[in-house]
Formats: C-alpha cells, structure tokens, sequence
C-alpha cells in the first residue's frame, strides 16, 4: 500500500480539472471494485461454506467514506442517488444483513445455509439495481479508466494500487480464514455443560 | 401436477384463515388510508405536484403494507408448529413456498385495491390500466422475495429489524422501475419498457425463489 | 430387520449437550416407550428420530435407508405428534385434515376414515381451535395416521388426552412400529414392549423388557 500511496502522490500528475482531490479516485475505485470483488467470493465461499466476515464489509465502508469525499468538492454535495452510489449503498446493506443473519440464526447449518442465500441474492441483487437506477438517472462521471484520454502516468498509476489492493485483500482474507478454522476448532472442543433440572433427585415425578 | 395442487391448497387454506379472523386486511388497509391522509399534509398536495409525489407515495405505502404483510406470513408462533407439520410430509418445501407467496400477494393486492382507488381520490391522479398492471406486476416480485426472507427471519432473533434490511435492498428494483411506471402513466406517457421490464424482475425472483425456498424452509 | 437403528445420536444447542450419544434401536412391528424426567431429552431424541430435525453427530437409519439423505423420502411413511399440535385454528377438523392429505397424496375419502377413528366424526363445521384440548390431541393424533404411516413417532401425546385416549392410542398404534415419549409409567407399561430411559441426555441402564399387560 505504502509504494502504491507513493505513486498516486508523486507519480501522477494533477489532474487538470479536478485536481489533487481526484487522487482519491484512485483508492475509491480500487477499493469498490476489491469489494465486489470480495463479494462474489463470499457467493462463491456461501456455496461452500467459506467464512468471510470483516473484510469485504471494511473494504464498503472505505469506499462508500472515500466516495463521499471525493463527491464534496465536486459535486458540493456529500450524497447522491446515482447508480453507483446507490448500489454501493445497497451492497453494503445487504452485507449488513448477512452479517445480522450469521449471528443471530442457530449456529451451525442454519446460519451459514440462511448466510448463503442472502449472500447469492445480494451478489444478484446489486447488478440488478445498478442497472435499474442507471435505466432510471445517473450523475456519476463516466468511467475514466476506460477513456482513452486517461494519460498514461495515471492509468499505471491505477493499476498499481488496483494491484496492491487486491493483494491485500487477499492477505486479510487468508488471514481472516485462518481464524474462523481456529474458531470452529475451539468451539468443537468446548466441553458442554449438559441441561438438568436440579429437582431430579428421588425420582419424584 | 402435484406441485401446482398442493401450492393452491396451501394458498387456498391461508385465505381461509384470513377470512375467517379478519386481522390482516383490514389493519393494511387502515394503514394505507392513514399514509395517504399523512402524505397529503405532509406534502401540501395541489394539482401541480400531485403527478409528481402521488407515485412516491403510492409506493411507500406498498412497501410498509408488504413489510407487514409478508412478515405475517410466517411469523406467528402457531405457524412454526403446523409449518413444520407441513414439511413433515411428502409435500415439495417449493410448493409450500408458493402457495404462502401466492396467498399472501394476493392479500396484498386486496389492500392495493384499497389504496389505489384512494390514491386517485385524494390525488386526483389518473388510475390507468397501465398503473394497476405496473403494481400488481411489481406486487408479485415483492411478494416472493418478502416470504422467501419472511421464512428465513422467522426463526431468527430479532426478526422486525432483519426483515427490512434484508428486504428492501431486493425490493428497490421493484421500486425504482414502478415508481417510473407509475410516474409515466399517471403523466400519460407510455410504460411499455418498464412494464417489461417489472416481467422480467418477476420472472428472475420468482425463479431464484422457487430455488432457494428449499434451503430456507427446511433443515 | 431392524425398522430404525441410532448410533451416537448427538445433540447440541450452542454449549448445551442435550443428547449425548444416544443408541437407540427398534425392530418393525415394536412399540419403545422412551421414559425420563423434563429436560431428559425425551423431545430432541424424538424429534431427530422422526426427521424433524437434524443431530450433530451421529447416524440414523430408517427403513434402511440413511435418514440425512433420504429425508422426504422417509417422511412419506412416517407420522409424527408434535409437542404443539400445530393445527389450524380457523379451519375445521374435517378442513384440517382434508388439508394434509392433498399435502401427502392421498386421497379424500381418508378424512371419514380417521375422523372415525379419532372419534371426532361429529366435530362438524366448529373451528379446531374451539374444540377441547383433547378433542385437539385427538386431531393431532389423526392427522399423524392420514397417510398410514409404517413409523409413529409420538411426543407426550397422553398430555392432553382424555380418559379414553389410552384406548385411541393402542388403536392407531397397533400394527405399527412406534415410538412413544411419556411421564407416564402404567400407560408405557399397557402399550409398549421396551423402554429407554433417559437422564441428561444419555440413556440410562439397559433398555428393559415390559411385561405387556392388558
């Protein structure tokens, strides 16, 4: 992260319209395309019962703040009901409720199986918005990347933090694997405290 | 087809009970009168904004009436007891879904023939066939994936907070797309893309849903 | 050949062990009287014994066939009575059960047969829900036997029954295999051939032979 902050501030040029506050544009995009990155991993992961809880949910959050900031200056306004906005926004509640449904659903089969079918139709879900409030409005400046005008400092530039934000969600991700395998193991080894009622001595009925 | 028999079935006993003890659709339709009367005061309706805030409204108040709506269709506790009775028998779990679903849009399009006509009172909106097919359409995309996560909540803690945050993320294609239905024909354009449109959003839930009740209702 | 075979049937509630290994076997055609105090864990056993519900570990086989696999299979051929009735209070008992045989195939004429045999012929067009509590376990009862089950599963069906129950439990169990939960000592004696008592979870001495008395 630190050689991609390195190019992103010394590296690419100011962005003539814009200006340096469009740096941010880099990590922003980076960091919602690793989470919905992050997200069909966690559809594919539902389907076979791989855990991932914080991360994807930590990379939203970071791009939904930095998309705000970056939209102030901008647009002089924090919020706008935008494709992209709107169907960040709506990922990330749906993230919320699958998190909810983890935890409060019975441990077990019934928690990842009711995880699984939020995570498959939230992944389906958030095309599905995207597209019907694109039909509907857009206010979201066009895909810059795509743009052949994009000079090449600063698409190497995006590529690299692309790159490095990737990699680290990887990381997070092994990690976090780890420590749900370590969680199951000890929740496994737990010796139970069986239920009884104390008022079983004599037989009494 | 045994399937199709035994989602009636289901359906059609779901409406018995209704109509029997009378507690859904009168409440529903208490409510949707009441958000009307709300909306007017709230938004100083005159017959320049009313084409514009009418359809807003109109489907707000759809969007509550569903929450609760389909919330009941698996919520009570009795209904654990003989829902489990039900999937104890040769019964696909995808029947039992449908028939639920089935019954329970249908309970909320009573209460939108309540609304609309209200609607058109109040407003002074035009009710076109174009807007009575725009709701019932988007009515049957709604009903399937509110019962679908009705099911799932039903046996979670805290299920009046779950069930909107998982809902309603669902449910604003619906929205979005009926509420420019709405908007167009109450206007007097015409709603023939977005009319397609909520078929196709139909078609897809209705699909994933017939799927997934399996997994959500049965262990 | 044995009807139903449970090996080390394990049940878990978060840190609560309510069933510790548990066997638990039955030959077609016996009646097994599962006996212990409340909190035993008389209802998670008969629960997972009647598919209705899954155990942490352990296996169980019915008819031969593996029942985490096979589940709708089995339940085809098996009747369970619930703790809570489950019934529908709005409609009536002959609505009730003409409900569940659409639900399990079978057909109409089925609902004469067993309002008979539950002795509710006469419960007419009242609501379930204001019938007796007995004449509701009675319903509960026939509703289990709609689809002539080879397995009867009962969980404390002689709770809410009334004096004559005895008499309509023999009935529908006869014939049968069946699996019967209860406090009560004498109507365990009067129906079933064996009993498994069970303490915290775990069963306790060996399954016992009962001297069928009439």
């Amino acid at each position: 992260m630190l050689v991609a902050a390195g190019f992103i501030f010394l590296y690419a040029p100011t962005d003539a319209l814009q200006g340096p506050v469009q740096r941010i544009f880099y990590l922003h995009v980076s960091s919602a395309i690793a989470a919905y990155g992050c997200f069909a991993v966690v559809l594919l992961g539902g389907v076979v019962y791989l855990w991932k809880e914080n991360i994807a949910a930590d990379r939203l959050a970071r791009a939904l703040v930095m998309g705000m900031i970056w939209a102030k200056p901008i647009w002089g306004t924090f919020w706008t009901w935008d494709a992209r906005l709107t169907s960040t926004l709506v990922l990330w509640i749906i993230y919320a409720g699958y998190l909810m449904v983890r935890r409060l659903a019975e441990p077990g089969r019934q928690a990842a199986r009711f995880a699984a079918v939020v995570g498959i139709f939230g992944f389906i879900d958030v095309p599905v918005v995207h597209f019907s409030v694109t039909w509907w409005r857009t206010q979201h400046p066009g895909p810059v990347v795509i743009n052949d005008t994009l000079p090449a400092e600063m698409l190497v530039a995006f590529l690299i933090t692309m790159a490095c934000t990737l990699f680290l969600a990887g990381v997070m991700i092994a990690i976090r694997y780890r420590i749900e395998v370590l969680m199951d193991q000890a929740a496994e080894k737990t010796v139970p405290a069986p239920i009884v009622a104390p008022s079983e001595a004599g037989g009494a009925r | 087809m045994r399937t199709i028999s035994i989602a009636l079935a289901v359906a059609r006993k779901d409406l018995t009970s209704e109509w029997r003890t009378r507690e859904l659709v009168p409440a529903l339709a208490q409510f949707v009168v009441l958000a009307l009367v709300i909306a007017n005061f709230g938004f100083q309706i005159d017959s320049h904004n009313a084409v514009a805030i009418a359809p807003g409204v109109l489907w707000m108040a759809l969007v509550f009436a569903g929450l609760v709506a389909f919330g009941r269709a698996f919520a009570a506790e009795r209904e654990q007891a003989s829902l489990e009775a039900m999937l104890l028998t040769a019964a696909p779990p995808a029947a039992i879904f449908a028939g639920k679903a089935l019954a329970a849009a249908l309970l909320l399009a009573i209460c939108e023939a309540v609304l609309l006509p209200a609607l058109a009172l109040f407003f002074g909106v035009r009710l076109s066939f174009d807007v009575v097919s725009a709701v019932l359409l988007a009515t049957v995309g709604m009903a399937v994936l509110g019962c679908l996560f009705a099911a799932m909540v039903a046996r979670v803690r805290a299920r009046e907070l779950l069930l909107p945050v998982l809902t309603l993320p669902l449910w604003i294609p619906f929205v979005v797309v009926g509420g420019q239905a709405v908007q167009a024909a109450m206007g007097g354009s015409v709603t023939g893309q977005a009319t397609g449109l909520l078929l196709d959003l139909d078609i897809l839930f209705v699909v994933l849903t017939s799927l997934a009740a399996r997994f959500v209702l049965d262990d | 050949m044995s009807t139903l075979v449970g090996t080390a049937l394990t049940q878990r509630f978060g840190s609560e062990l309510a069933l510790d290994a548990v066997d638990v076997a039955i030959d077609g055609g016996e009646h097994l009287a599962v006996l212990g105090e409340n909190g035993a864990g008389k209802t998670t056993l008969l629960r997972i014994l009647a598919t209705a519900a899954r155990p942490t570990s352990g296996s169980l086989e019915i008819f031969g066939l593996d029942a985490m696999v096979e589940r709708r299979r089995l339940r085809a051929r098996i009747g369970f009575v619930a703790h809570a009735p489950g019934l529908y209070p709005a409609l009536s008992a002959a609505e009730n059960l003409g409900f569940f045989c659409t639900l399990q195939g079978v057909a109409r004429s089925r609902v004469a047969e067993v309002l008979d045999l539950i002795g509710l012929a006469d419960a007419g067009r009242r609501p379930a829900a204001k019938l007796s509590r007995g004449a509701q376990q009675r319903l509960a009862i026939g509703r289990a036997v709609l689809h002539d089950p080879r397995l009867l599963v009962l969980d404390e069906p002689d709770a809410s029954l009334d004096s004559d129950g005895a008499d309509l439990l023999a009935r529908v169990m006869r014939g049968r295999t069946a699996i019967i939960a209860t406090h009560d000592h004498a109507l365990a004696n009067r129906l079933c051939q064996r009993t498994l008592l069970l303490r915290r979870g775990r069963v306790v001495g060996v399954p016992t032979r009962l001297r069928v008395v009439h």
